[in-house]
């Protein structure tokens, strides 16, 4: 059941009643609610893998209260090995078995040795990547006394499995989410207001951006071969906003569906594309896995203390293990290793926190350098795009040798039945309205809300992409 | 919460208020369009007399040449459509007649198409835009199960179809952007393709009894317009070649001209002739059933 589906567009407004209506007397009751519906909403994916989140989440939350009741640092060490072992074992079977059996096979082939590997074929289970690290991040707090171990099953169960944020995130932290959890939410006429607003825009970048920039991104990467210099590199920008909007429209949803419900969630994007270097885009792109690796991995291992060396690595092992987290694929590696590339001279030049504030563009030359250094950290984006989408690494490579050489910068006609140029101008509206919503989370709220709103509703009905419905990119991770 | 029942209200009332509004803005742009497809030809032109209407799938459309009909002096028009199938064959000679159109023979082919009753979405989302407006269309529509939600729910059809009736042909019908559907009297000449593919399998293809086929049969027969079906050319490698002596045993009146024209050089793919191959296949249909004319 996607958020953009018409099923959801039913069950929504269901929970919503029931939950005000009938299900809100005490925080009890509001949680029990709300793990029955999440329980159920799973279900509706697969309800053969409803068990295997019962089971994380029973280990973790018993292995949590084992943590902390445990006095010795043995012991303690001990449960929390266990359960970090455990859900990671079940995240590496499920997502990546396949990928090391099979690239350990051609290995072996490199050195003369055939062997047929074992594989699976095992489907991924929706969301394990987000309730896993879920799971472990709080598992994680708990050993490190960040949080007191969570006693109530049926509070840890619902931080875990919350229907707005269980198959692609954003990655909650135990530190936000179970505090509001454990506290019985009243209704909020302007937070639930927010909370609409936010769907609607979620809505309109997924089904009028995303789904109508897929189609010309999958016309052009699936017959790259035959793509002139100018349709290639309008692929990578139009998978861009496919993703962006993709994912940032799940995002915003999630979060809009939550505030309906008193639960607000961490912000997951922050307007990426007008970012000034990398590292600020990755300050505003996925912002719940970034700092999760940064918190998790990079500090842990030193983060930008001590050597330089030592800091190249680190910045290496979260962008490689970032990219590695959204598949079992090399391209996602690549991409990964492109990204840590990119940050790289700012990371020598003590350089990686210079652009925090706000972008404000004025007729001067340093707004000229801005805006130049925002299309230079989009540009190189792009280019790290294409091995995000690209097939294979071989693919990636070729696709970018032709947009190299091909030289060819004329008006293409695609696959889908458009020309290449067609859909520019709806991305160009786009970043306008983007452009001038930066300060806040959607273009909505404020002056003029209503008329905001019916315009959104126009364009998701007039320009939105609905005979080549595509699902959520970021459920398959 | 009254309040925020009431902004939900206020929403869903905008919602189906702007749906309403675009319903009838993309239906009147669709009611004044006349050269972007054929079935908009039919529902927005003149009503025209035809000596010949061809009617059909691609293999109709890519099939038979009608500037060699006229300069026998017959004025014919290509109203094959590909993708189509007899489900909207007989929704357009329908709609046709109910526009006051004139016709004195059709000239159907009707092979593969026997063998399924099912509509084909690309083609029927052409006739949508004028549910309300034609009660051919509404009444051919009207056992089909999403026929409800085309007709009551204002702009579905549009969502639902958008990219064959949704905001880019809106657009391009509303610059009056020609497509060319309609040159060449409605013939689509096809190329000769380097490398296409000469082969085909239809053994597990069956002919119907098929109820739209019939229903063609009965409405020219009730309008006095003589009905000519037939059978077009395949390439030679084709497995399941006897799935046209099955049509012709199952509907003796219907010519099998599937060998009228032979070698794959006439082709531009297995089942569709190239110019050359659909000029020949044309000529000899000429001779067979329009030699006095």
């Amino acid at each position: 059941m996607f958020f953009n589906s018409l099923h959801f567009a039913l069950f929504l407004p269901i929970v919503f009643l029931l939950f005000w209506f009938g299900f809100s007397k005490t925080k009890t009751v509001q949680n029990a609610f709300l793990l029955l519906v999440s329980y159920i909403f799973y279900s509706f994916w697969d309800w053969h893998f409803l068990f295997l989140l019962l089971f994380s989440t029973f280990l973790v939350y018993y292995t949590g209260i084992k943590i902390q009741d445990n006095v010795s640092a043995k012991s303690k060490s001990l449960w929390f090995w266990l359960s970090i072992i455990l859900n990671v074992g079940f995240l590496g079977i499920f997502k990546y078995y396949d990928f090391f059996s099979v690239s350990f096979s051609n290995v072996l082939l490199n050195f003369g040795f055939k062997v047929s590997p074992i594989t699976l074929k095992w489907i991924l289970p929706v969301g394990i990547s987000f309730y896993t690290f879920h799971g472990l991040s709080y598992s994680i707090d708990v050993y490190k006394s960040r949080i007191k171990a969570e006693r109530n099953f049926i509070d840890y169960a619902l931080f875990v499995s919350y229907f707005p944020l269980l198959v692609a995130g954003p990655i909650e932290r135990a530190t936000h989410l179970l505090p509001q959890v454990k506290t019985k939410r009243v209704f909020n006429f302007q937070q639930a207001k927010e909370g609409i607003f936010m769907i609607v825009w979620g809505l309109v970048k997924k089904v009028v951006i995303a789904d109508t920039c897929a189609t010309y991104a999958n016309a052009i990467f699936d017959h790259y071969q035959s793509m002139n210099s100018l349709s290639l590199a309008l692929g990578a920008v139009f998978f861009a906003f496919q993703i962006y909007g993709d994912f940032s429209g799940y995002s915003d949803m999630a979060i809009g569906i939550s505030k309906l419900f008193g639960i607000e969630l961490l912000r997951n994007f922050n307007y990426p594309y007008f970012s000034r270097d990398i590292a600020e885009f990755w300050r505003r792109w996925h912002i719940s896995l970034s700092s999760w690796f940064r918190d998790y991995v990079y500090i842990p291992l030193g983060g930008s203390k001590g050597s330089k060396l030592k800091q190249v690595r680190n910045v290496f092992v979260i962008f490689l293990l970032s990219g590695f987290w959204h598949g079992a694929n090399w391209t996602y590696i690549a991409w990964g290793f492109l990204n840590a590339l990119y940050f790289l001279p700012l990371l020598l030049q003590n350089k990686n926190r210079s652009n925090i504030e706000t972008i404000t563009l004025k007729l001067n030359f340093d707004s000229f350098k801005t805006v130049f250094h925002i299309l230079v950290t989009f540009t190189i984006t792009c280019f790290a795009w294409i091995f995000f989408r690209a097939n294979s690494i071989a693919a990636a490579f070729d696709y970018i040798k032709l947009l190299l050489t091909n030289g060819v910068f004329e008006w293409q006609y695609l696959a889908n039945r458009r020309y290449n140029y067609e859909i520019i101008m709806l991305i160009i509206l786009f970043i306008v309205v983007e452009w001038n919503t930066r300060t806040k989370q959607e273009p909505i709220s404020g002056k003029q809300s209503m008329l905001k709103l019916i315009i959104c509703i126009a364009s998701l009905l007039a320009i939105g992409t609905y005979s080549d419905y595509k699902e959520f990119i970021y459920f398959q991770f | 919460m009254k309040q925020f029942l009431f902004l939900v209200a206020k929403t869903f009332f905008f919602l189906v208020l702007t749906a309403g509004c675009l319903d009838m803005i993309y239906t009147q742009i669709y009611l004044s369009s006349s050269n972007r497809g054929k079935v908009e030809a039919v529902f927005n032109g003149k009503p025209t007399q035809y000596d010949v209407v061809i009617l059909g799938t691609s293999r109709a459309n890519n099939h038979f040449v009608p500037e060699l009909f006229e300069k026998k002096g017959l004025k014919t028009f290509n109203y094959g459509m590909s993708g189509s199938h007899l489900f909207e064959t007989a929704m357009l000679l329908e709609l046709m007649l109910e526009r006051n159109y004139k016709i004195k023979t059709i000239l159907l082919e009707a092979d593969l198409s026997l063998s399924n009753e099912k509509r084909d979405e690309g083609t029927t989302a052409r006739y949508l835009p004028y549910i309300h407006h034609s009660s051919v269309i509404a009444n051919h529509f009207k056992t089909e199960k999403e026929f409800s939600l085309w007709y009551y729910i204002p702009f579905y059809r549009y969502l639902k179809y958008d990219s064959q009736i949704g905001f880019r042909e809106m657009f391009e019908s509303f610059i009056g952007k020609p497509t060319n559907h309609l040159n060449h009297k409605g013939y689509y000449p096809l190329p000769s393709k380097k490398g296409a593919n000469m082969k085909n399998d239809y053994r597990r293809l069956n002919p119907l009894k098929n109820k739209y086929y019939e229903q063609i049969k009965q409405i020219c027969k009730a309008n006095n317009i003589q009905l000519i079906t037939v059978t077009t050319p395949v390439c030679e490698n084709v497995k399941g070649m006897d799935y046209f002596d099955k049509v012709t045993k199952l509907h003796p009146e219907i010519h099998n001209l599937e060998n009228l024209v032979q070698g794959d050089n006439y082709f531009s793919s297995c089942g569709h002739l190239n110019d050359k191959g659909a000029h020949l296949f044309t000529q000899k249909v000429l001779l067979l059933f329009f030699k006095d004319k």
